[in-house]
């Protein structure tokens, strides 16, 4: 983990009194094996600080203020996820220690490696591609904060995000194609056509939001993705999305590849408080995978991701949270059977004796929250997977469904 | 005429009572006491007994809810209740102090039970906690045996409840369709 010319990461330490700073110092050459060496502030390369030391707010806004795009470990007691910083739990555990170190390196190569490779617009603005796992780099970054409340600990403001937390709309087929709108030059109901029926996620608004959210998480900083539209806003901490829009706007947005003109208006900057307070509009929060689930639905249309080969099987890593989605025409029996072992989409189909597209969507759906796979194992293509096998009591279950289902 | 029932589990304020409320046509029946010992810093009132709803279905057959107290001194009486169940339904409350914790404990008591039939997982609460989040659950439960469907749940909410047992329903059979 030292540099790749052999020498340590060089830190510099806050918030500790003599004592504290000797033992890290000696800790860090000990039981860290000497892959980071303590230097003065003017040297450092990576920040450290003890938050639990009675000025460590105070040493968090100066360093902020004056470094605010060097690596900064926290340790404290206290989970404390504070945007653009790495958490370290205290009693400090030396497995965790080095895990911060490398994240900081990877984040010091990212930085380093931009300054070759992204050509920026402004110094306050970066030009993003869809899906790329480029890194922007700002020089003049606000210092958003955004703490996320550790378990056991009440959130007041979780609360006011009704959109994060209101339960699932269930699709039937009847209501599908009105929610989900139509495909020009594809006809669903002409079997040849679906089966060709793909799309290319990074040419549509799905690709650039799927592209920041990456890009956010690998920096670990709140931005906002500006598209010539409604400024979309990325917290990685907590997994949220910030957009202030009805459904039908984003069904008609998601819907449209976008232009080359339309991709050169795409970058993520850092948040304009100054245009908008958030607080002040707590429904614009959505989880974001609620919010991607929905994305995909509209950029699908019952199309599948030219990413996934439908004649190749797709495994489910594990069922998709549906209260909190939209849940498509046959997504919860999809979801069953293909938690069970991987199938093709056709095999789905079959089995389920359902029409592709919803299939499709599924997959479309799932695919960008990442729990959906193509098998690679020989075996999974050698072998045909089981038929569904009824339960004996079958009609008992079905006539609870219905029940449910009103 | 076979009695059909669905098992409603899970620790102390979990929301078992409400959920059950939530989908049963009859008020349930509550067998709430005054809490007098470390509960009573969770809720005012919890189930000694057991709560019981019914969901009549459109051919007179009759499909009861269960819902176990949440005290683990009742334990002796989890046995009993899932005798002839169809599935398990867990709700977790996120605020409680270990919900992972809660979580194994209740698949390793009701483990039988589980390979027989199969469960689905509520957690409730998560408008007050978002963490753990519902994909730390799916994480937590790698290398284990069980791929349960794990969903945010408001229990007071029928449609979050519905899912829930559908979920519970598909897993025993992908094929169901509505009758």
């Amino acid at each position: 983990m030292k540099s790749k010319d052999g020498t340590p990461l060089k830190i510099a330490l806050y918030g500790m009194d003599d004592r504290a700073y000797k033992t890290m110092c000696m800790y860090l050459k000990g039981p860290c094996k000497g892959i980071a060496v303590v230097v003065d502030e003017s040297e450092a390369e990576i920040d450290l600080l003890d938050a639990d030391h009675i000025k460590a707010k105070e040493l968090l806004d100066q360093l902020q203020a004056r470094k605010p795009n060097r690596p900064l470990i926290i340790l404290s007691l206290e989970e404390i996820l504070l945007d653009g910083t790495i958490y370290v739990k205290k009693p400090v555990e030396t497995a965790d220690v080095l895990a911060a170190l490398k994240q900081a390196k990877v984040s010091l190569s990212t930085d380093d490696s931009k300054k070759v490779k992204v050509r920026a617009k402004s110094e306050t603005e970066q030009k993003i591609e869809p899906s790329s796992s480029h890194i922007p780099k700002s020089k003049k970054e606000s210092v958003a904060e955004e703490i996320v409340p550790a378990a056991k600990n009440i959130d007041k403001e979780e609360k006011k995000k009704v959109s994060k937390h209101r339960t699932a709309m269930d699709l039937t087929e009847g209501g599908f194609s009105a929610y989900i709108g139509n495909v020009d030059g594809v006809n669903f109901s002409d079997h040849e056509q679906v089966l060709k029926a793909s799309y290319n996620p990074k040419g549509y608004f799905l690709g650039y939001v799927q592209s920041a959210i990456k890009v956010c998480k690998a920096k670990s900083r709140i931005l906002q993705l500006n598209s010539g539209w409604k400024p979309l806003i990325v917290f990685p901490h907590s997994q949220e999305i910030w957009l202030d829009v009805e459904d039908k706007q984003l069904r008609a947005f998601a819907g449209v590849a976008i232009s080359k003109n339309g991709a050169k208006a795409m970058s993520l900057t850092p948040i304009d408080q100054s245009k908008f307070d958030i607080k002040e509009k707590m429904e614009g929060f959505f989880d974001s995978d609620h919010f991607l689930w929905k994305l995909a639905i509209w950029t699908s249309k019952g199309r599948f991701p030219d990413t996934i080969d439908i004649n190749k099987p797709v495994y489910l890593m594990q069922w998709p949270n549906f209260t909190r989605l939209v849940v498509t025409p046959h997504a919860m029996r999809i979801a069953a059977l293909l938690i069970r072992g991987p199938r093709t989409a056709m095999s789905i189909a079959n089995a389920l004796n359902i029409k592709p597209q919803y299939v499709f969507v599924f997959i479309s759906a799932a695919n960008v929250l990442g729990i959906v796979g193509q098998a690679k194992r020989q075996v999974d293509e050698l072998i045909s997977p089981p038929e569904v096998q009824p339960t004996k009591a079958k009609g008992l279950l079905s006539r609870i469904l219905g029940r449910l289902r009103g | 005429m076979s009695q059909y029932k669905i098992i409603f589990t899970g620790p102390v304020g979990a929301g078992k009572t409400t959920a059950i409320d939530s989908i049963s046509d009859v008020p349930p029946v509550k067998t709430d006491a005054a809490a007098s010992d470390m509960t009573k810093n969770r809720k005012a009132a919890t189930t000694v007994a057991m709560d019981y709803g019914i969901m009549n279905l459109d051919d007179g057959e009759k499909i009861h809810l269960y819902g176990t107290p949440g005290q683990e001194r009742f334990d002796f009486m989890w046995d009993i209740l899932t005798v002839g169940g169809i599935g398990l339904v867990l709700l977790l409350d996120n605020t409680r102090a270990d919900p992972f914790k809660d979580m194994q404990f209740f698949l390793d008591s009701f483990g039988k039970f589980i390979s027989e039939t199969s469960v689905s997982i509520g957690i409730t609460q998560m408008d007050l906690s978002s963490k753990p989040s519902i994909n730390e659950y799916h994480k937590y439960l790698q290398g284990s045996d069980l791929k349960p469907a794990i969903f945010a749940v408001d229990a007071r909410v029928k449609n979050d409840v519905s899912l829930l047992v559908q979920a519970l329903l598909f897993s025993l059979d992908p094929g169901l369709e509505d009758e």
